[in-house]
């Protein structure tokens, strides 16, 4: 059943991940502003410029560039970018790895600092240390990603060297080492929602008949805690992350610049600035799958955690 | 080249810089240096030099960005480079040359001995073959810096001969255009794609790896003909789009170079230990453009009320904190035919009212002014000229636009007011006088910086000075035509803007010169 589930979604993939291709091609399209002029520069001719359009095929009509676009698509092909002479397919694989890192690494840091606090708040909740805990994430929640990198950055980079003030970093360790402070910053986003929506089912779980009955059963307050609160609260919190995930695909291009990573969201700021169009529809392409197979995992997990949910 | 890109969504507010430079200044960090003067030369030791953005390309010929062209001008050589003053063409890959009497003919001689990074002798074909490329494709950005060039030959191993269509003075500044720097003849054998990822040059570093998008990494080129040159191992340009980020990297002292930094931060930098804060004279002349097509603008009397208006030293405080020089003329005085001594169009309230008043609008009229929306020095800069019209009875409202599409508005003439600027590529007068002055479809065919300004005594005198040869009598030209412009101006000179860098103060010898260049051949670090 999940399988056929799971399969029937990824083949629905086509048309949404087709769609947005769609919308994309034609706004970046009709947004004014030539790519000719981005790579020829303030000196460029009117002679230059009819060459480049003319070498790249943009002075044919916007449906036929589209169609063309997608010939080679089905070949496996999202073209070459204008300005870097290279396919954009190689650019966006070097890429690739920077992004999700981020974006699981994120993931993960926010679950080990959302759940434990959840608990503690959920636990002791009305009491002081919950206020103090409500209070902490309501205040990170208003603050901006790039307010938190910096800060960070002058935290734990300047005032106590512990982690690379940005870049990529060189080999495994290098890259972990730099990716640290980038993931924190998008794991304190994140955090203050997951924590106070987990905070709220957790609070309806344990005052629930179920946990009662399991109290009454004389089960432990951890087992109870583990095996009855956290699992039904979970379920909510699930999709919570799910869609903040989906969200901060977009949000990577705020956190890659300040911490100057060379990930996909960087290269589509550029690339948007530049009218580099194949560039700018081969990324979102890939978000857009990306944002997919996120809010896909996130339904997977959602049926695997509660049995009363068919896919 | 163009300008450097504006990252819209790093939207880092005043507040928060204000916090980080005064947190960063409180730490009393450095970057890991004394501030002692070493006076021996180290060898050895890599750069990280910190830039906005990274390159676009490694063939010259392809480039129009500031990143990549200072990149490149570390791997290839031209025949003649700029004197670190900029004012005049130095040998690089030519050891001298002469001109045949009718002025057609330019011979020059090579110097012998320069080894390509791969070991290969460089020889007269292989320039022949690299300055052939530059206007190959018509749509190349540089074809038109070489357009008077007919033919190239190659006597001997080591002569070069260059005729041109016509007698062409600016031919040896020609050059010593980056996009002419010297490549191996036919690729040395490789194809396109195998070479420019390790592209062979006989400059003094050659290229390790380029990530694209992230860092171009540099090592010692040790083939370099300079002896004892380079004296570092590498440079590594590293793109960090983020001031706050660059300043910050070179601080922790993981950076050795920030260039550009924001101007808001340039004071303060200049007072922290352990930092080098330097501004060098560039060739970036910012304007206010008027477009001739608009019917107030061909009134010169508007043009000029408009110039005489505007508080050039308020803006020069608002947009660059000071750190810049109010323009007297259309000329760059990073090129050798500025005059210092001419006043030309100053802010003057009294004389703008008198201009409009013998205009055809003396009641003014509203007009539209191109900014680049997220660009904060064009917005400042809009406000002001917007504020200081008023008096004039001009209504000016900002048409705010993204910077793709400002360019091409610029280019194409569709704008009424838009903040133009020059910087120069070649280290003579014609390039921009040919850009920014002449009207018509002059060899550029730009229309005086599109703003279809045309002046046939303008774009006879630039003619004139483009075929004679004594540089005074050049000079004398010039002159002339500057003082035409500033009766009768296309645009409003505003300011002049050096090049910022901040750098450790471990390293010594780093020297931009006006068009760019970095010369990191003559740059070493001491431990």
């Amino acid at each position: 059943m999940l399988l056929r589930y799971v399969g029937r979604r990824l083949l629905l993939m086509v048309p949404v991940a087709l769609g947005v291709t769609l919308l994309v091609f034609f706004s970046i399209h009709m947004v004014p502003g030539s790519p000719a002029y981005t790579f020829l520069g303030p000196h460029a001719t009117r002679t230059a410029v009819a060459a480049f359009n003319k070498e790249w095929g943009l002075n044919r009509p916007v449906p036929v560039q589209y169609w063309l676009f997608l010939v080679r698509l089905f070949h496996g092909n999202l073209g070459d970018s204008l300005f870097y002479q290279s396919s954009v397919s190689s650019l966006i694989a070097s890429r690739i790895p920077v992004t999700l890192t981020l974006l699981v690494g994120g993931a993960v840091l926010s679950i080990i600092i959302a759940v434990p606090l959840a608990a503690v708040a959920a636990v002791h909740s009305g009491k002081l240390i919950d206020q103090v805990i409500r209070f902490t994430s309501t205040a990170g929640l208003g603050m901006p990603s790039f307010w938190i990198g910096t800060t960070l950055i002058i935290l734990l980079g300047l005032v106590f060297p512990l982690f690379p003030v940005g870049g990529y970093g060189t080999g495994l360790w290098g890259h972990a080492d730099s990716m640290f402070l980038p993931c924190l910053t998008i794991a304190i986003s994140i955090a203050p929602t997951l924590l106070r929506s987990l905070r709220t089912s957790l609070i309806d779980a344990l005052g629930s008949d179920y946990v009662a009955f399991a109290r009454a059963k004389g089960l432990s307050a951890r087992s109870v805690l583990y095996k009855y609160g956290f699992r039904n609260a979970a379920i909510s919190a699930v999709s919570v992350l799910g869609i903040n995930i989906g969200f901060l695909v977009g949000g990577t291009v705020i956190i890659e610049n300040v911490f100057a990573l060379p990930g996909l969201g960087q290269l589509m700021l550029t690339s948007i600035l530049d009218r580099d169009f194949p560039i700018v529809q081969g990324i979102t392409l890939i978000f857009s799958v990306i944002v997919i197979l996120v809010y896909l995992f996130t339904d997977v997990a959602y049926a695997l955690l509660d049995p009363r949910v068919r896919l | 080249m163009k300008l450097n890109r504006v990252t819209l969504l790093v939207a880092t507010s005043a507040a928060l810089v204000l916090a980080t430079t005064t947190m960063a200044a409180a730490t009393g960090r450095g970057a890991a240096s004394s501030g002692k003067k070493v006076a021996h030369i180290q060898r050895g030791g890599t750069i990280v030099f910190d830039r906005g953005a990274d390159i676009i390309s490694l063939d010259p010929t392809q480039v129009s960005d500031n990143e990549s062209i200072w990149a490149d001008e570390c791997i290839f050589e031209p025949l003649y480079e700029a004197t670190p003053n900029g004012k005049s063409p130095i040998p690089d890959m030519a050891t001298s040359y002469t001109v045949s009497t009718n002025h057609l003919v330019w011979t020059f001689n090579l110097r012998q001995g320069v080894k390509f990074s791969n070991g290969q002798e460089m020889t007269s074909a292989d320039v022949k073959f690299s300055i052939n490329r530059v206007a190959a494709k018509a749509s190349n950005p540089w074809t038109f810096i070489n357009a008077d060039i007919k033919n190239i030959t190659t006597p001997t191993k080591f002569q070069v001969v260059v005729t041109t269509k016509t007698p062409w003075s600016p031919l040896q500044a020609d050059m010593a255009l980056f996009a002419n720097g010297v490549i191996p003849n036919n690729l040395a054998g490789e194809t396109p794609a195998v070479f420019w990822a390790h592209p062979i040059g006989t400059g003094p570093f050659m290229v390790k790896q380029w990530i694209k998008g992230n860092s171009l990494d540099l090592v010692k080129n040790p083939h370099y003909w300079q002896p004892g040159k380079p004296y570092l191992d590498g440079v590594n340009f590293v793109s960090v789009p983020d001031d706050n980020t660059r300043l910050l990297q070179l601080e922790s002292g993981s950076a050795q170079i920030d260039e550009f930094p924001a101007w808001s931060q340039v004071s303060e930098l200049k007072s922290k230990p352990g930092i080098t804060m330097s501004l060098f004279p560039s060739s970036w002349t910012q304007f206010l453009g008027f477009n001739e097509q608009i019917k107030y603008f061909k009134d010169v009397h508007v043009r000029l009320a408009i110039s005489y208006a505007i508080d050039r030293a308020a803006i020069v405080k608002a947009v660059l904190f000071g750190h810049g020089t109010v323009a007297n003329s259309q000329v760059t005085p990073a090129l050798w035919d500025y005059n210092p001594k001419s006043p030309g169009v100053q802010y003057n309230l009294a004389s703008a009212k008198k201009q409009m008043a013998m205009s055809k609008y003396p009641k003014g009229f509203s007009v539209k002014l191109l900014v680049g929306s997220g660009n904060q020095n064009e917005l400042t800069m809009g406000q002001i000229v917007q504020s200081e019209l008023l008096p004039l009875g001009i209504k000016v409202t900002l048409q705010e636009v993204n910077g793709a599409q400002e360019t091409t508005l610029q280019d194409d003439s569709e704008f009424q007011m838009s903040f133009l600027y020059d910087t120069t590529d070649i280290i003579d007068p014609d390039e921009l006088m040919t850009f920014a002055a002449a009207g018509g479809s002059g060899a550029q065919g730009t229309h005086a910086e599109f703003t279809n300004y045309d002046n046939p005594e303008v774009n006879k005198l630039i003619t004139e000075a483009e075929h004679i040869f004594p540089q005074a009598q050049r000079q004398k030209l010039y002159n002339q035509i500057q003082l035409i412009l500033d009766q009768d101006p296309p645009m409003a000179y505003l300011f002049y803007q050096p090049f910022a860098y901040a750098y450790s103060d471990n390293v010594h010898g780093f020297d931009v010169y006006p068009t760019g260049n970095y010369h990191f051949e003559n740059v070493w670090l001491s431990k």
